[in-house]
């Protein structure tokens, strides 16, 4: 029997969710969107034993409410879509909260079965769990893993098989509550089940009951649809009032107090401590790296060496690659040139060819490289504590320290930097993260600041235009902090334990995250590339650097032709550079000048295929709206400096 | 300033009676028990869905200097929690001697 069965993965966050997904499914996965969400939706296929299983990676959440979008996606898939099995990835090092979530997916009366993972890592804290015990609790069959390893992997599939096959039957654990809310539950439950059997059909009767007492705003959104929700919901309302007054606190705080405690009984009567807990070694490097003191100088060593590697490196493989790439060009331009006109040879060579290679000499020499350590510091752990160290800092422009993380993925290229700002909880911090997150100097644009004013004007030059960007991220983020509507979230995150990165795991992240990147930056760079050079050939490209020369020479000080390699710069900013020095002898540009135009380029819009990405995480709207603001902003800054730099020139 | 006055408005807390005080006033390693969380509906319903409910039991792992974020053990994990976060909660300190 060649069935295909659809399973979805769930769990916390930090449990080994991603690891498990790329051991079952290795390179035959899609990573992409949830339709109408920012949410990534990972999916892969497998073979088992002459079954074909398709597998979901859920968000890694924490609960099944509605505070973030994660959330909400998780649940609707779970009930709507019905998967055959969810396997729910619970981490045995904190098991207690972990089986907060496995209790609402009991909850949400989903057939589930457990992957209890890390059991290596709980076994190095001195805590073993009764496998047995746990399953018979929960009525589901419970299979401990190692997910770094693999251990254990096939004896999850087996029983997922076991399980679809019917040789293994669920009995899930029915998750009551005491009296006061019992009561209320049941007599919610029973009204919703008279009223509204639509919706019964597609959540568990039990489940909208516990969840409008809740107040959860999601559900009671959906029961506005009904006829009769409105009487349900009334009545739902004042027995959460009713609630609320016996205990002086919210219904959900009080619902998750129960259910937190139901949790923290199960995990105390299944764990058994083996070993007194000693200080291991990764407790030892949690407390030095998120040490007061101690922990900045690390933090900035660690930055400083991962981008030095990766600009050192970079640079190396840039510049073969352009020996190689310049070969091959003018070899294909040859065998073109004798068969095809010369208009056509130019936009197939300086339009697509060159569009490929200039996704090619960003994408291999940086961002692979760049992923590959950022796999590395996100698979340690290492990551949430350089959040914890700059929360501080990361208040004063109204984000958390968890904004942090794009800001360093935007020194590597702004794209993945705009994804990265889904790490925040809110739209719209998001877009203030994503705002800031832009006016970082990407690996491009730290070529042509190091290659232009680094290499001419001096070293000390180029670290104060980093300087001054800091403090303009810094100036323009608060501001938008004030401007944006809305309240500022604190920070509540996960700090897991740190761990030992899989090679693995590593590899097929870094994989998944440049095929994304190429996805989405490459058909964009290309055509942008078509568009300019179509422009140059047909000679209107003239007529733009004419109309805009006031603007390039008048207000920025630069010579006219400079225009030419801003405008060519929305493609990548490193040509900004290399078309400057084809246009102009770099060395007859004055230090302003250079200045000048680098400041502009640091600043003006993220290139196309950033813009893209915004356009894709926030709409068209919010994505223009930050490539004028940079646009703007660059001109006046660049026009400012202009003046104040000739102003103390010459005194 | 600001920091020198928090901590003489710390030696003057009292802990021996069981007062109840924020979270960011306990000492590192100092543990206790959480009362209640003011705050918006949500920021509240947010932090007992990651465990902090009345009646757990905390303790304070780390505080960064300059109303830095505090680190946290609860229920058999670590939390970071932002300096703001962490003041709208409110602990009972535990005696030292519980600390088992």
């Amino acid at each position: 029997m060649a069935k295909q069965l659809r399973i979805a993965l769930a769990g916390n966050a930090n449990v080994g969710k991603s690891v498990i997904f790329n051991q079952l499914t290795g390179l035959n996965q899609i990573v992409g969107n949830w339709p109408g969400k920012t949410v990534e939706r990972a999916e892969g296929t497998l073979h088992f034993k002459g079954h074909t299983i398709r597998i979901i990676d859920l968000p890694g959440i924490y609960s099944l409410s509605t505070f973030s979008m994660e959330e909400i996606v998780s649940r609707d898939y779970i009930a709507v879509e019905k998967p055959d099995i969810i396997i729910n990835v619970v981490d045995a090092s904190t098991l207690e909260r972990n089986l907060y979530f496995t209790l609402q997916l009991l909850e949400l009366e989903a057939p589930i079965i457990i992957d209890l993972n890390q059991v290596d890592f709980a076994a190095k804290k001195g805590v073993r769990i009764d496998v047995e015990k746990l399953s018979k609790t929960l009525g589901v069959p419970v299979n401990p893993t190692v997910a770094i390893t693999g251990s254990g992997i096939n004896e999850l599939l087996s029983t997922v098989i076991a399980v679809m096959s019917g040789k293994r039957k669920l009995k899930p654990l029915k998750v009551k509550y005491g009296k006061e809310i019992e009561k209320r539950v049941q007599a919610i439950e029973k009204l919703v089940s008279a009223k509204l059997p639509q919706l019964c059909t597609v959540y568990p009767a039990r489940w909208i009951s516990i969840k409008l007492l809740e107040r959860d705003t999601d559900v009671a959104g959906k029961l506005k649809n009904y006829e009769s929700g409105k009487e349900v919901l009334d009545y739902a309302e004042k027995l959460a009032g009713e609630l609320e007054t016996i205990h002086g606190e919210p219904s959900p705080v009080i619902i998750a107090s129960e259910k937190y405690g139901f949790a923290t009984e199960i995990a105390k009567a299944v764990t058994i401590i083996e070993a007194p807990p000693k200080i291991s070694l990764e407790q030892k490097l949690d407390a030095l790296t998120t040490h007061k003191i101690l922990g900045y100088p690390i933090l900035v060593a660690v930055l400083a060496s991962m981008f030095a590697l990766i600009f050192a490196g970079g640079n190396l493989v840039s510049t073969g690659l352009d020996y190689v790439f310049g070969i091959f060009t003018t070899y294909t331009e040859n065998i073109l040139s004798s068969l095809l006109p010369e208009i056509a040879v130019s936009l197939i060579i300086k339009g697509i060819l060159s569009g490929i290679i200039a996704g090619i000499t960003i994408a291999l020499p940086y961002i692979v490289p760049f992923y590959i350590l950022l796999a590395l510091l996100e698979d340690s752990g290492y990551l949430p504590r350089a959040a914890f160290l700059m929360d501080n800092l990361m208040h004063k422009i109204g984000l958390h320290g968890k904004a942090f993380i794009p800001l360093i993925l935007g020194y590597g290229c702004s794209v993945p930097a705009c994804i990265g700002c889904r790490i925040m909880e809110t739209e719209r911090e998001r877009f203030l993260a994503a705002f800031v997150v832009v006016l970082i100097p990407c690996a491009a644009r730290t070529v042509v600041i190091l290659g232009l004013v680094g290499r001419f004007v001096g070293l000390q030059a180029a670290l104060a235009l980093y300087a001054f960007d800091l403090i303009l991220v810094f100036i323009l983020g608060r501001i938008a902090f004030k401007v944006l509507p809305g309240e500022p979230v604190g920070l509540i995150m996960e700090m897991p334990s740190y761990k030992k990165p899989s090679l693995r795991n590593i590899t097929l992240k870094t994989w998944s995250r440049t095929r994304d990147f190429v996805f989405i930056a490459f058909p964009i760079i290309i055509a942008g590339s078509v568009v300019i050079e179509a422009l140059s050939l047909s000679g209107l490209m003239n007529y733009v650097v004419e109309a805009a020369s006031p603007l390039t020479s008048g207000w920025l000080g630069l010579p006219p032709a400079a225009g030419i390699p801003l405008i060519f710069g929305v493609l990548r900013k490193e040509l900004t550079l290399i078309l400057l020095s084809e246009l102009i002898p770099l060395r007859t540009l004055s230090n302003i000048q250079m200045i000048v135009f680098t400041l502009v380029t640091m600043i003006y819009i993220p290139c196309l295929a950033t813009i893209a990405a915004c356009i894709r995480e926030f709409g068209w709207k919010k994505a223009a709206a930050i490539t004028v603001i940079d646009i703007a902003l660059a001109l006046f800054l660049g026009g400012i400096a202009y003046r104040l730099l000739s102003l103390v020139t010459s005194t | 300033m600001r920091f020198r006055n928090r901590r003489t408005s710390e030696r003057g807390n009292p802990r021996s009676n069981g007062e109840v005080i924020s979270l960011t006033s306990l000492f590192e390693g100092e543990r206790g028990v959480l009362t209640n969380a003011f705050g918006g509906f949500g920021l509240v319903r947010r932090l007992a869905e990651m465990g902090l409910t009345p009646g757990v039991e905390i303790k304070l792992v780390r505080k960064c200097p300059f109303r830095g974020p505090l680190q946290i053990e609860v229920r058999g994990s670590m939390l970071a929690l932002g300096y703001g976060v962490a003041s709208k909660v409110f602990v009972k300190p535990l005696k030292a001697e519980s600390n088992g």
